[in-house]
């Protein structure tokens, strides 16, 4: 018991869940072999700055990285939330990436969370702000969250390469524990919202990609909504970008949601641009918006409650409740759930019954909760 | 009522008789009246109103007490056995009582009670009766445990504090049912004096319990037993008792280990005796399900992994579910290995069955090993039976070398250990596992040790199970004998230790062992993970890992395709699960592997690629990976799947195809959709299997889909049926139990219905929805796991409660083994989720109130928190007003306090008591504190007030320059701005280190001083002032935890760990340090002397008359004026003479008048002491008369009360 016991894991891969469920289960995780035979080994800035952000909501972690930042050693602890923190997340990723590990801890969280997340808030990689906002926080209520306080305010919006954006994220804690969620049918299409983002480019843009996106659904739905949000100035960061995401929601209330955003990109591709002395080619936004809107209708048409985006969070929310039966349907499943579904075998010991349902060329995942419970909670 | 009236009529009259007429006629008014109001249906409705409302209000306070949320209940199937714990000081009768309990049940002696006795009491109802110890660590264990406990006391001798002490523990760990058991009644003789006693302790009892406690009275002994009426009524009341759930063990799975195995390889132990042991721990598990892969706390042992866990059939099963009245003798069924008495004896794979020597009729008496034996109810297989094994008695030794051989034919895989199959994992014995695995290192030795050891010797068929102990119940037991034993049994024969021991095993279980060892003969070991439809299986796995989700649902069909032909003759569940196992596969890896080994796996992968890409350039070799292995170690974390390549949504079929996903399609089509999908969801049990087959069949003509589906559905109609009708039932049993919890037993029927509206009126239906929410989670829980094999389901929810199990656990102290004492129960609890990690928990506690002493801080205690019990030293505080942890040095007397303890984290609620002294012959009560966890919690300081005192060295006009506060300028530098104060109230403010240039300089030149403050004041302070600073400094807690390892140690043993400093003290011999100078002494203080104040004689010339100084001292010489002669005129002297022979006659008047006045006086006292003496006198004669007179008046008024 003197000695902590450290599980061991290998790789980079998955950093986030692999934090997250180590957190959640108060397991020290020491993970080896961080891009060991790369040309730039070690932890990438984002990682790091992954790390930092769950250092300061919690309490007692310890971190331990080798000198090349192969080796990591993360023994985690009380996760106390609070108010007025802020972060800086830099800009190798952006805010989603931070965003959504930051979403299932703070709600374990001692103190109701709120904090100032700043850097990136659209890229193409990860999950828009937008996204987050319309989708993410509203999956939590189905598993038992309380809505106070749950809130994502954008102040400003920033693209990558240089970011700027600012935004505030407000978590309640869970008092007890989730609850069980059986959620299942997807139900029918009623209505297309979305937002399209435009910072330091014309403020036509958005407009153009509603007009393509609005395009193709058309054809197959009349409640379509897409709200163009402008910014300009300090709100609208440092970077030109722009983009939209899109939220298809059903007549069972199920948010099936796409994003796609187009900017400059990041590092290497940057010192090559200068080097040319010309900006290259960002794909037009009628496209995006096409674009966008295309994906949105694939995943429709997968069927799922959630999205392919979504399916790791499903899942781990699922894993989190008291040991009663959760039963989801999603579509396909992508490889990032299937990693997750693996995570949430190693490290909280919750095996998922998935079943494939030809019909509808839908996945049904039933699982027993592991019985989480908020500990970190004081009782009064 | 009127009934009773009636009759009592004559009595009534006649007594009344005296009374006269006028009562007589008032009387039958009365009866008249009352004879009206019977029939009058409002007779008992209130006539006051405020009556009314108060009444009104009790019940409704009544009601809301009873209310408690209702919490769901997870168990699923039969409950474990309630264990009742007997607990009571030492020579009360405890082990007497287990025995007659034991007996009433199962109409059996017990010779003696070591460890849990298990047995069946009814129908729906079993019991495990646990002897709880007599030292204080056994009764903390115990209480953990205990669904029902006695508590058993002393009737001749009353309430001994084992009995409070065991009280308090329950309390805190949740408090069970308690029952009070007083024996030793037949020591009174008399009867008076009995029955006050019973009723003194009766009501101490339920000061204790609760009011109405139940308390049984154990009159006697008759034949050395208690009276089989009175142990009847206690059985009764045993066995109706209601248990609910306890917060800490439904979060928490839990055995109390009934059979306790060292299996440690002999070749181990033979070679160092000291070495690790492995051990298997057999029990009901009680609590919640437990996980497969999860960490158990073993009580006084400390914390293990779980190296495998198996349910085993259970050894003591309730009484198959025929409808019957009472249950048969062959069903009174009881356990209890470590007594060494049970008939049966489980093993992983093997039955065990023990017979007594006198049921043992047609064997040779002489016969050392025929003794355990038993009679058939088949007589000629079993005579068979019995005769061969006789005859060949005299060749054990060949036989036991033939099985050796066969033994090691026939072993099977070692990945069979980790096989979810039950049925599986009956097979393999755990010595032999163990075995044969120690068996690769050196053969030869384990030639010897294994003919040393148990063996197998014989194996036989026997048609029919023949275990049953009267011959003549054998044709009417075949449909009543308990479900482990219903099939066809193989019977092994097997000698242990010189005894024979019968090993009932299961045919189709023993079949599916040859044939699984038949293959993993044929393939060699480990490959084969699946046996039935492994090939296949795997290349699919295979195939999938090349683009796994891509392909989800054609995989699928792909694999319902293969099991067509196996479907149709195999169990429909089965199929679906293997269906199911396929994607499960794809996911979770085709064995249920730690994390570790996976990981192994991936990165031995990883490697044999990079063989085989070494010459590639770094970047692509990359890709390659990525694209291959879905898990490359190093692969960017992105949540969202970007690799979708987008459709052109502006083709007519691609639209047609989502069309009805949106509100703008086909409703009716979306609707069936829906309800097909909701009828899977209402009856999942094989709705989905069915949703399959059709998407496969009809595939090619996707119109005919609802057809097949309808069709299909109309065939399951009846069965719909029959599971609606289940669960109706179950729904109702569930209502009929919880309502039945709900109200308490007295009440009739018309009570109830009485109740119910009440109820319904009072609770809003806020309760009522709370449990409607509970029972569908319930219900929906049990229906969504109900379709999956038994393998999938203990991955899925874990081994379910009640199940019986055997945990096995390596690496364990030797002393467990050797020291194990089967009268102290073992207790094997799971960890949590971060249970186990060690840190910071606050607790709010309180001293208890009949501990004698208040505790001192950093005074080691022992706590048991959760399942564990350990020393910590901590830290107590309170919480100021402003939210400050302020530390105490001692407990407060009467109030709670914070605790801060380094330990094992227990989870916030958690209750937790304090003992500081284990040993058994201490006569005081022993819990020392209790309380509860309030969080655990790493930042929170505590901190105690200090203060830095100084003195100053130079002082300015208000400000001055402080040394002796600090040490440093760096510590000067920390508390800038901090308050200071002087003992004369002065308050001033701490500024900066003093710089050289300002005064600090003149200290012996050279050097300027360190640690030297410069303070300003709100005054000029004094050189004489002392300056201090208040402030807080933190606390730091001792991160020192020890746990109480007892079962390491012989038990009879204290245990031993860190001791108080006052302990050592008085050990060591040491004095307590004396601190001079606190020590409290009268305070000398002395009288301040002035200097005269001193005027400057021309400043005095100056000054005005008012403000001259006038108290000129007294001058020694006389002054002039008085020294100078006077010379009188004749006339003057005269006159002068005349006034001075005057004043003389005056003063000689006047002390005349004096002397006469003093002599009146004088006779004036003696006269006044006269007469008082003669009042005193007088007085006292009257008071005497006085008080003999109230004496009188008292004495006159005692005797007539007396009387």
């Amino acid at each position: 018991m003197a000695k902590t016991s450290y599980k061991k894991l290998k790789g980079s891969v998955h950093f986030r869940q692999r934090l997250v469920l180590a957190t959640l289960s108060s397991t020290p995780v020491s993970i080896e072999d961080i891009r060991a035979d790369e040309t730039s080994p070690g932890l990438r800035p984002h990682e790091v700055s992954l790390l930092r952000l769950l250092e300061k909501i919690s309490d007692d972690c310890a971190v331990e990285i080798n000198e090349t930042g192969t080796k990591l050693r993360f023994k985690p602890g009380v996760v106390m939330g609070g108010k007025h923190l802020v972060h800086d997340c830099g800009l190798s990723r952006s805010i989603g990436y931070f965003l959504e590990p930051l979403i299932v801890l703070g709600i374990f969280g001692k103190k109701p969370l709120s904090m100032r997340l700043k850097g990136i808030t659209n890229d193409p990689k990860d999950p828009s702000i937008d996204v987050f906002r319309m989708v993410t926080l509203h999956m939590l209520k189905r598993f038992g969250v309380p809505l106070e306080g749950l809130e994502l305010k954008i102040e400003s919006r920033g693209a990558p390469p240089l970011g700027g954006g600012e935004v505030v994220l407000g978590l309640p804690i869970v008092h007890d524990s989730l609850t069980a969620a059986t959620w299942v049918d997807e139900g029918m299409v009623k209505s297309i919202r979305g937002v399209t983002f435009s910072t330091r480019v014309s403020p036509q843009i958005g407009n153009r990609i509603v007009y393509a996106a609005r395009g193709i659904f058309n054809r197959l739905i009349p409640d379509v909504h897409i709200f163009t949000d402008h910014r300009s100035g300090p709100s609208g960061g440092k970077s030109p970008g722009y983009g939209v995401s899109l939220v298809a929601e059903t007549t069972t209330g199920c948010l099936i949601s796409a994003d796609s955003a187009v900017c400059y990109s990041q590092g290497d591709n940057m010192n090559a641009f200068e080097d040319s002395e010309e900006k290259p080619e960002l794909m037009p936004p009628e496209d995006v918006g096409v674009q966008a809107a295309s994906m949105l209708l694939g995943e429709i048409e997968q069927g799922g409650v959630v999205d392919s985006t979504h399916q790791g969070f499903l899942f781990l929310l699922c894993a989190l409740c008291p040991p009663d039966v959760s039963k989801v349907r999603v579509g396909k499943l992508t490889p990032y759930g299937i990693e997750t579904l693996r995570h949430i075998r190693d490290f909280l010991g919750v095996k998922f019954i998935i079943q494939p349902e030809t019909s509808t060329n839908t996945v049904i995942l039933k699982c027993v909760g592991c019985g989480m419970k908020n500990l970190s909670r004081k009782i009064t | 009522m009127g009934v009773s009236e009636d009759q009592s009529q004559p009595h009534k009259s006649h007594r009344s008789h005296k009374s006269g007429a006028k009562v007589k006629k008032n009387k039958k008014n009365k009866e008249a009246a009352s004879g009206d109001k019977k029939q009058n249906p409002k007779a008992f409705a209130f006539n006051s109103s405020v009556k009314a409302k108060r009444l009104q209000s009790r019940t409704a306070e009544r009601e809301q007490r009873r209310l408690h949320v209702p919490t769901i209940d997870r168990s699923i199937g039969e409950p474990a056995p309630f264990v009742v714990v007997v607990h009571g000081p030492p020579k009360v009768g405890k082990s007497l009582l287990i025995k007659c309990l034991v007996k009433h049940y199962t109409k059996h002696n017990l010779s003696e009670v070591r460890g849990p006795i298990t047995v069946v009491s009814g129908k729906q109802r079993r019991v495990q009766f646990v002897e709880c110890p007599n030292d204080i660590n056994g009764m903390i264990d115990a209480a953990k445990f205990a669904d029902l406990a006695l508590l058993l006391v002393d009737g001749s001798y009353g309430f001994e504090m084992e009995t409070f002490e065991f009280l308090n523990i329950l309390q805190i760990h949740g408090l069970p049912p308690v029952m009070g058991v007083l024996t030793h009644l037949d020591k009174f003789k008399d009867v008076k004096k009995l029955r006050k006693t019973k009723q003194r302790l009766k009501h101490r009892f339920w000061g204790e319990v609760k009011q109405g406690a139940k308390l049984f009275y154990l009159s006697g002994l008759i034949h050395g037993k208690y009276a089989k009426r009175e142990i009847h009524n206690l059985a009764r009341f045993i066995s109706v008792m209601k248990f609910h759930p306890l917060s800490w063990r439904v979060a928490h799975p839990y055995i109390v280990v009934d059979r306790f195995e060292d299996v440690t390889p002999p070749g181990r132990v033979h070679e160092n005796r000291k070495c690790n042991r492995n051990i298997t721990l057999y029990g009901y598990l009680r609590g919640c399900n437990l996980k497969r892969a999860s960490k158990v706390h073993i009580a006084g042992v400390g914390d293990y992994a779980l190296a495998g866990v198996t349910s085993l059939p259970d050894p003591c099963p309730l009484p198959s579910a025929a409808k019957k009245k009472g249950l048969r003798d062959k069903e009174k069924l009881f356990y209890a290995p470590m007594s060494g008495l049970g008939d049966l004896l489980y093993d992983k794979d093997a039955v065990y069955i023990n017979i007594n020597d006198h049921l043992v009729q047609f064997s040779k008496v002489d016969d050392e090993n025929g003794a355990v034996m038993k009679k058939g109810n088949d007589r000629d297989v079993g005579v068979d039976l019995v005769k061969t094994l006789q005859n060949t008695k005299y060749s054990i030794d060949e036989k036991l070398e033939q099985s050796f051989i066969n033994f090691f034919s026939r072993r099977p895989p070692t990945w069979l250990e980790n096989d979810v199959d039950e049925k599986d994992d009956k097979l393999k014995e755990n010595d032999n596992g163990n075995l044969n695995i120690s068996s690769n290192e050196d053969d030869e030795d384990l030639n010897q040790v294994q003919s040393m050891g148990s063996e197998k010797s014989t194996v036989k068929i026997l048609g029919k199970e023949s275990d049953s102990d009267y011959s003549d119940e054998g044709e009417e037991c075949d449909d009543e004998r308990p479900p482990a034993l219903s099939c066809d049994l193989k019977e092994e024969v097997e000698f242990h230790n010189g005894r024979i021991r019968r090993k009932a095993i299961s045919s189709n279980s023993q079949d599916h062992n040859s044939l699984e060892e038949s293959d993993g003969d044929g393939d060699g070991d480990e490959e084969d993970y699946d046996d039935g439809d492994g090939d296949g299986d795997k290349e699919d796995y295979d195939d999938g890992s090349d683009d796994n989700n891509s392909d989800v649902g054609s995989e699928s069909s792909d694999g319902g395709i293969e099991h067509n032909a196996k479907w149709k003759e195999s169990l429909i569940a089965r199929t679906i699960s293997r269906r199911n196992s396929n994607l499960m596969q794809l996911v979770y890896g085709p064995t249920s592997e730690s994390a570790v080994a996976e990981e192994e796996q991936n990165s031995s992968e990883s490697e044999a690629s990079d063989d085989e890409n070494f010459f590639k350039p770094k970047g692509e070799r990359e890709k390659k990976l990525n694209h291959k292995s879905g898990s490359h170690v190093n692969l960017e974390d992105c949540s969202k799947f970007i690799n979708i390549q987008l459709k052109d949504w502006s083709n007519e079929d691609l639209i047609r195809s989502i069309r009805d996903r949106f509100i703008t399609g086909d409703w009716s089509k979306a609707a069936q959709r829906g309800q097909m999908e909701d009828g899977d969801n209402d009856e999942s049990v094989y709705g989905d299997f069915e949703d399959l087959e059709t998407g496969e069949v009809y595939k090619s003509k996707p119109t005919d889909d609802m057809e097949g589906n309808e069709c299909i559905l109309k065939e399951d109609t009846t069965e719909n049926e029959d599971r609606r009708l289940k669960k109706l039932a179950l729904r109702a049993k569930f209502d009929s139990q919880y309502d039945g919890s709900e109200l308490s037993d007295e009440e009739a029927d018309g009570g109830k219905k009485k109740k119910y509206h009440q109820s319904q009126a009072n609770e809003g239906g806020y309760f009522d929805k709370l449990k409607e929410e509970i029972e569908l989670r319930k219900q929906m829980n049990l229906s969504e796991l109900n379709d999956l094999d038994d393998a999938t389901r203990v991955e899925v929810e874990g081994f379910r409660t009640g199940s019986y199990l055997r945990l096995e656990v390596h690496d364990v102290p030797f002393e467990m083994v050797e020291y194990f004492d089967p009268c102290h129960p073992l207790l094997a609890g799971g960890i949590g989720l971060g249970e186990e990690n060690v840190g910071y928990m606050q607790v709010r506690m309180k001293r208890h109130r009949w501990h004698k002493k208040v505790l001192k801080t950093r005074d080691p205690i022992i706590v048991s928190v959760g399942w564990r019990r350990y020393q910590t030293i901590p830290v107590y505080a309170i919480e100021d007003i402003n939210g400050r942890h302020r530390m105490l040095k001692y407990t407060p007397e009467h109030m709670h306090c914070l605790a801060m303890l380094w330990g094992p984290l227990a989870p916030p609620k958690t209750g937790m008591l304090a003992v500081q002294n284990l040993s058994n012959n201490q006569s005081a009560f022993r819990i020392t504190a209790t309380g509860s966890v309030l969080e655990f919690n790493h930042a929170v300081r505590i901190v105690k007030k200090i203060k830095l005192v100084g003195h100053p060295c130079k002082i300015f006009k208000k400000t001055a320059l402080i040394r002796d506060m600090f040490t440093s300028d760096l510590e000067i530098a920390r508390f800038e701005g901090a308050a200071v104060r002087t003992v004369s109230g002065i308050r001033g403010q701490v500024k900066k280190a003093a710089k050289a240039e300002i005064g600090n300089k003149s200290l012996k030149g050279g050097n300027v001083k360190e640690g030297i403050a410069r303070c300003t004041f709100e005054d000029r302070i004094l050189m004489s002032d002392i300056v201090f600073l208040r402030a807080w400094t933190q606390v730091d807690i001792p991160r020192f935890y020890n746990p109480v390892a007892t079962a390491l140690q012989p038990r009879d043993q204290t245990w031993k760990g860190m001791r108080t400093v006052a302990e050592l003290r008085i050990e060591k011999n040491i004095p307590i340090p004396f601190n001079k100078d606190s020590v409290y002494k009268p305070v000398e203080r002395k009288p301040r002397k002035f200097n005269p104040l001193v005027i400057p004689r021309k400043l005095q010339a100056e000054l005005p008359f008012a403000s001259k100084p006038k108290d000129r001292p007294a001058q020694k010489r006389p002054l002039l004026e008085n020294r100078r002669a006077v010379v009188m005129e004749p006339h003057e002297r005269k006159v002068h003479a005349l006034v001075q022979q005057l004043q003389l006659i005056k003063n000689e008047k006047m002390k005349k008048r004096k002397l006469k006045e003093q002599e009146k006086r004088k006779a004036y006292e003696a006269e006044k002491a006269k007469n008082e003496q003669v009042m005193k006198k007088r007085k006292r004669e009257e008071r005497r008369e006085r008080y003999r007179e109230e004496d009188k008046q008292m004495r006159r008024i005692k005797r007539k009360t007396g009387v």
